[in-house]
């Protein structure tokens, strides 16, 4: 089997748009979830790492920049996931992109505790024949359990380079880059020097039936091929996923009418491999390659000492607390809660500080230009205050709130929630991981939202983000708490809590029975505690904010100057006589409610901040503006309706317009329908 | 899966679940005749966590009692 030679031609210098740099090597970061990568990835390129979307896609982009001996790397992360066939998004789009022109070398980041599992995806890569370097990533978690690595067999089995690492404290991760520009730009002694993508059939080799099968499809493969099939990936690759039945390639040879007899080729290939095995084709062959990866792992694994210590460490400890039947629940509560208050006391101290600095501004420019003028209006009050309102009043909460949630995520809290909360979110119709954007959901509905992406298949995706929508953020906590918790006391608190997760239960359980498709079920790692790595979440903070200030905050600017401005020309009086008949009559609340209301639609704490402006000016305190059944209302339609505006664009992104504006029409109408049930409800009580 | 006791050493004999459902697994080790351990499972009749090739993995209930296994050499179904 002659693997096709990778000549320098093919290597960097491709005209790549973005780089005419002669000396720029393009890399992808490949590897299971949770290895190590983005550590790596952070290290390399620090601070000019941007998140973006692969092309058409709702997966995220991971790419970054560095320079490096004199040369430029181009550096993408890839998704973390375990082998490359066509069940999530992320596969095919990782797979696409590594034989793509774009790639020039791939580093597989392993977890060298976790060796068996991680070559298996290793065996996958190796079959896209591109360049690779395979780094063993938590070496000094192995010493520790006294086992080390053979790195000279490991090298000569896989006839590649392979190097240690401990990206956590950024040792092996610059080596990994000087064994890059040995790879990609050989000396120029050797003349036609080129990288020769090794022959590795003596460990990738199924047995002898299957091999039979492949070459033949091979055959036919190549022989059409050139005509018509127009694919970057290797034969034996494509031959492989024929066997296997994968959708996409399927795809690429149905279109022609010469090349849909592969398909069937391979149909009948299956079938007759099946036979033989009694088993279905993937069994067949993931079998195969574990055997393959266990007489390796055998050869290369160095045990060194013959104690097995069996010490209960910390992590265990603390691991079976967090799950047990009653604790695991409590603590899980207390997590939420300590998120809640995190964020809001850190928010709450630096939101003053800019509130006091702009009012003292405010002073200033008031008393310079007065405060009727048109352009102060639009600009001071408008665009500054609206970007003031911005970060004092959305970012300085964001930033803790990302923070605490990246300590949950890198210390590993957040799979053992979603372990406890399967069972029940199975009742919803999704799978346990939904938990973890819900547990976001508390703090902020944005970044919980786009958070849904974890979820498998896009029914769970579509279930996930309504119900997560419908989590009361941090923000609707405000008019809760300020207005029902302040007033009304605790228990009232509780029964709007009560109301809002029965609706999303309910509407979880009618989502599930009209969605088409079953609930998946859950299939997850769950990887032992550990000390989260401060810088990993340092950055993964400022990346997630620096997206928010790109993505979300404009919107809030630019909705707030146009509200400004409507409410500048008296364009909103006429708005509130024709929402009148409902939030007065049906809802009960006063006229000039209506308008906070629809500025709720910019954040939901405006509702409240607005309501108490309003009564300000009317002289009044809100107990007096408003009757107690009017505060429960208000506060449950600002709990309910509509997501904020940043929230429906990061839903529309996730999914599609459609689908985002569905959502906004149903949360407007469940928060309007109950609000007027919960009021007419009291009222016919209270008379009775 | 879900009737073996904890901490036992179990193997697998079969996967009755979905092409689908069947692929992921074996992608994460679950394959005929490998050899898993029963961690835990979760309360409230949730997911099992078992270990698998050296590390953890957590699979929900209705999967798991798909998985069909022998312990200390009994059939289970």
């Amino acid at each position: 089997m002659k693997y096709q030679r990778r000549t320098s031609s093919h290597l960097p210098n491709k005209g790549k748009e973005k780089d005419k740099h002669k000396d720029s090597i393009n890399i992808a970061l490949a590897g299971n979830p949770n290895v190590g990568k983005s550590v790596i990835f952070n290290q390399l390129t620090g601070l000019s790492q941007t998140i973006g979307n692969w092309p058409g896609k709702t997966v995220e982009k991971m790419e970054g920049k560095l320079d490096f001996l004199g040369y430029h790397f181009n550096i993408v992360d890839l998704p973390g996931i375990y082998s490359l066939s066509t069940f999530t998004l992320e596969e095919i789009v990782s797979r696409e992109f590594i034989v793509s022109e774009e790639v020039d070398l791939i580093i597989n980041v392993i977890d060298a505790t976790n060796l068996e599992r991680n070559l298996f995806f290793t065996f996958q890569l190796l079959e896209l024949n591109v360049p690779m370097i395979l780094a063993m990533n938590q070496m000094d978690i192995l010493h520790k359990r006294n086992i080390d690595l053979d790195f000279k067999k490991l090298e000569k089995i896989f006839k590649l380079p392979v190097l240690p690492v401990v990206a956590v404290h950024g040792l092996g991760v610059h080596q990994l880059l000087e064994k890059a520009i040995e790879i990609c730009h050989p000396h120029l002694n050797y003349e036609n020097s080129e990288f020769e993508i090794p022959d590795l059939s003596a460990i990738l080799s199924f047995g002898k039936e299957v091999e039979i099968k492949i070459k033949d499809l091979i055959k036919s493969i190549s022989v059409d091929r050139k005509s018509v099939v127009n694919s970057h990936y290797p034969p034996r690759f494509l031959a492989i996923k024929l066997l296997e039945d994968d959708e996409e390639i399927n795809k690429i040879f149905e279109n022609h009418e010469s090349t849909s007899d592969i398909i069937q080729l391979a149909d009948s290939f299956r079938k007759e491999l099946e036979e033989i095995h009694g088993e279905d084709i993937s069994t067949v062959i993931s079998s195969e390659i574990y055997n393959n990866i266990n007489k390796i792992v055998e050869q290369v694994l160095i045990i060194q000492s013959e104690k097995q210590t069996k010490k209960i460490t910390l992590a265990d400890k603390l691991d079976h607390l967090t799950t047990h039947s009653i604790w695991g629940y409590v603590i899980l509560i207390l997590v939420i809660l300590g998120i809640y208050i995190f964020t809001f006391s850190i928010g709450d101290f630096l939101g003053g500080l800019f509130d006091e600095g702009y009012g003292i501004w405010s002073e200033n420019i008031y008393s310079l230009y007065g405060e009727n003028l048109l352009g102060v209006k639009i600009l001071w009050d408008g665009g500054v205050g609206g970007l003031i309102g911005a970060v004092g009043g959305v970012l300085v909460y964001v930033i803790p709130f990302f923070l605490i949630i990246e300590i949950l995520q890198d210390s590993g809290y957040l799979p053992r929630a979603a372990f406890l909360m399967d069972r029940v979110m199975h009742t919803v119709g999704i799978h346990g991981k939904s938990i973890i954007p819900m547990i976001l959901g508390f703090g902020c509905n944005v970044p919980a939202c786009a958070g849904c992406r974890i979820m498998e298949t896009e029914r769970e995706k579509k279930i996930s983000i309504v119900l997560t929508s419908l989590i009361p953020c941090a923000a609707a906590m405000t008019v809760v708490m300020g207005l029902v918790g302040r007033y009304l006391g605790l228990s009232w608190v509780l029964f709007l809590f009560i109301i809002n997760f029965s609706v999303i239960l309910i509407v979880g359980r009618i989502l599930n029975k009209t969605m088409p498709g079953t609930c998946t079920e859950l299939i997850m790692e769950m990887h032992e505690y550990r000390m989260p790595n401060y810088n990993v979440i340092l950055k993964q903070t400022w990346l997630r904010s620096k997206e928010f200030v790109f993505k979300a905050l404009p919107i809030i600017i630019i909705l707030g100057i146009t509200l400004e401005i409507l409410l500048i020309f008296n364009a909103l009086e006429p708005v509130n006589l024709i929402l009148s008949p409902i939030s007065v009559i049906w809802l009960g609340l006063p006229t000039a409610v209506g308008i906070f209301l629809i500025y709720g639609i910019l954040r939901k704490e405006l509702t409240l901040v607005l309501l108490a402006l309003f009564a300000e000016n009317m002289g009044l305190t809100l107990v007096e503006l408003l009757t107690p059944i009017q505060m429960i209302t208000f506060s449950l339609v600002t709990m309910l309706y509509i997501p904020c505006f940043a929230t429906i664009i990061i839903i529309a992104k996730q999914t599609n317009w459609k689908y985002a504006l569905q959502i906004s029409f149903l949360e407007i109408s469940l928060a309007l329908i109950i609000g007027g049930i919960v009021n007419w409800g009291f009222i016919l009580f209270m008379n009775l | 899966m879900t009737e073996c006791e904890k901490g036992e050493i179990i193997t697998v004999l079969s996967v009755k679940a979905g092409i689908k459902a069947k692929k992921r697994l074996a992608n994460l080790g679950i394959v005929p005749g490998v050899k898993i351990l029963k961690k835990k499972s979760a309360p409230l009749k949730g997911p099992l966590e078992i270990i698998v090739k050296g590390s953890s993995l957590v699979i929900g209930r209705g999967l798991s009692a798909k998985i069909m296994v022998r312990c200390q050499g009994q059939c289970n179904l």
